[in-house]
């Protein structure tokens, strides 16, 4: 019915290209003494595709647990989506090398010397970070390849079995993201000032994941449709996917609000020490392009229906969030750790590698698998979705 | 005049759907479809336009708009009276904004709808097919007066073979 994908050379070659670049950036970044900002950028990207890939997958789970009919004929794009989170695991592996350029509360003397880190020391401590972090990606892992197993052997046999265990497996994988992703951003974004916390930043972080992953998984079915693969793809799908993109949009600008607006109005300076910088200072252009970017530009945009439905416009969004979501992470990032306010090679380039190393791991995915689950119970539902 | 119409009635939405692209692969105007819950498709197939969304989008910036203007008025020029030590001109405001805005943009939607409709409460129901508020679903066709009663059973058979149960004229 779909014809299966396949790799083109001209994609491997840019796709290496692009990745010797990133790995060429970051040692240069290392071995010019720029330590601080390549960790951070490291971070940044690793923390990047991480989160589309758990935004993705939750959408999978959503689609699960909601029975949707519509969205049936995509569920292949975030199970190959969820491949990358084996690679990430590795490369979050490599952070551990420079956790004492990015952590203040790694610093044992500083610990000792600080009541409020000292305190915290419980939680925060370098034995029990590592095991969250390889709980929380055990975790992640092995219950997105489940939801994948089962939606392939359902491609075999049919019938409503896997389709019922892939909903279960859903229900747990939802309750887990909400302790294990909220845990996973006050562990390795909060507490980059381990004195600051805000208790809906790990909402914000999550709504984040969601909006973008479901960005990415609308380019992905665009770009496929216009390489000639997933024919399935009308406008009433993207209408569908327009409509998920421009309501995240707002929840993610009520979440921002909601952030900003009880730090602003409370005005009790340990809480606001994390706006100082970022408002009042070289990041304050970042700081209304994050909102301009993710809040206003999507909201207005996709509010016109013809918009909504036009495949290029819709390409030109995803473009617009994903350079949206890099902003706010930055603005997470940078004022914390590195304190760089221009963007340089190693911006750039970290970008780039870690970018393509995303999209080779999903085009290959997706090429060793099937592009339509062709026995979906609500495929025909979805194909015929008007 | 004489304003008879045509009136197909269905009882499944996916088989007035069909209907719909059937009675325009024979060129039959269809003037308005009846259904208890909105189909996602109807709208388009039978090429209506609306400008109702635009004016809600209006609305809402004079909402926005209007309401701004109120608290900058009220709390900067007219009364400037400073607490807790927030600025006059203040972030505060987004809340009632936001809030505002909806509520102006939904309102007058609602008026210009009704008044473009000429609905009013207490106004006697004009509906063809009782009970497309209920279960049913309707086409009507106007029937042209210069049509002859052949291409009039002909519309007849056709309806009735995309899966009408019931088919009536009326006023």
């Amino acid at each position: 019915m779909e014809k299966q994908l396949k790799v083109g050379e001209g994609f491997k070659i840019i796709g290496f290209v692009l990745i010797a670049f990133g790995l060429f950036t970051v040692l240069t970044g290392l071995l010019t003494g720029d330590h601080v900002r390549t960790w951070a950028n490291l971070l940044l990207n690793n923390y990047y595709f991480m989160s589309v890939t758990i935004g993705a997958t939750f959408w999978l789970a959503m689609q699960a647990i909601t029975q949707s009919g519509w969205s049936a004929a995509y569920v292949r794009i975030p199970q190959a989506m969820s491949n990358y989170l084996i690679v990430s695991f590795i490369l979050w592996a490599f952070m551990f090398f420079g956790l004492h350029d990015l952590y203040h509360w790694t610093h044992h003397d500083a610990v000792m010397h600080d009541p409020i880190l000292l305190h915290k020391e419980p939680y925060l401590n370098i034995p029990f970070f590592t095991i969250r972090y390889v709980l929380f990606f055990a975790l992640w892992i092995f219950l997105t390849q489940r939801i994948k197993k089962l939606s392939l052997e359902e491609d075999k046999i049919g019938g409503l079995t896997n389709f019922n265990k892939i909903e279960f497996t859903s229900k747990v994988y939802i309750f887990v993201l909400a302790i294990t992703f909220s845990l996973f951003s006050i562990d390795w974004l909060m507490s980059l000032d381990p004195h600051w916390y805000s208790t809906i930043y790990a909402v914000k972080k999550f709504v984040m994941a969601f909006y973008h992953g479901i960005v990415v998984i609308t380019a992905i079915a665009i770009i496929l449709n216009k390489l000639g693969y997933l024919t399935i793809l009308t406008k009433t799908h993207m209408g569908d996917f327009a409509r998920y993109i421009f309501a995240l949009s707002i929840i993610w600008g009520y979440i921002w609000l909601s952030q900003y607006i009880l730090i602003w109005y409370a005005n009790i300076p340990e809480e606001t020490v994390y706006y100082v910088p970022r408002i009042m200072e070289e990041y304050k252009t970042y700081f209304y392009l994050e909102l301009i970017v993710n809040w206003a530009f999507p909201f207005l945009f996709l509010m016109w229906n013809r918009v909504a439905k036009n495949a290029w416009a819709l390409l030109f969004v995803a473009v617009v969030l994903m350079a949206g979501q890099w902003i706010e992470l930055y603005m997470s990032i940078m004022p914390d750790t590195a304190d760089t306010h221009n963007i340089t090679y190693i911006e750039v380039g970290t970008f780039l590698g870690y970018f393509a190393l995303f999209a080779m791991v999903i085009a290959w995915s997706l090429a060793r698998i099937p592009l339509v689950a062709k026995n979906h119970p609500y495929l025909i539902e979805s194909i015929e979705h008007h | 005049m004489n304003n008879t119409n045509i009136i197909g009635v269905y009882e499944d939405e996916d088989v007035l759907l069909k209907a719909i692209d059937k009675l325009q692969e024979n060129h039959i105007k269809i003037a308005d479809v009846y259904s208890p819950i909105p189909i996602h498709g109807v709208f388009e197939k039978l090429k209506l336009t609306t400008r109702l969304p635009y004016a809600t989008f209006i609305y809402g910036a004079i909402g926005t708009i209007s309401v701004f203007a109120f608290l900058y008025w009220t709390s900067v020029v007219s009364y400037p009276l400073k607490f807790g030590g927030k600025p006059l001109n203040t972030l505060s405001f987004i809340i009632i904004m936001f809030v505002l805005t909806i509520f102006v943009g939904t309102l007058f939607t609602f008026l210009t709808y009704f008044i473009r409709e000429k609905m009013y409460p207490g106004k006697k129901v004009t509906l063809p097919v009782p009970r497309t508020t209920n279960d049913q679903f309707a086409i009507l066709i106007e029937k042209d007066q210069n049509m002859s009663d052949l291409e009039v059973k002909k519309l007849n058979e056709l309806l009735k073979k995309t899966g009408a149960v019931e088919i009536k004229e009326s006023e």
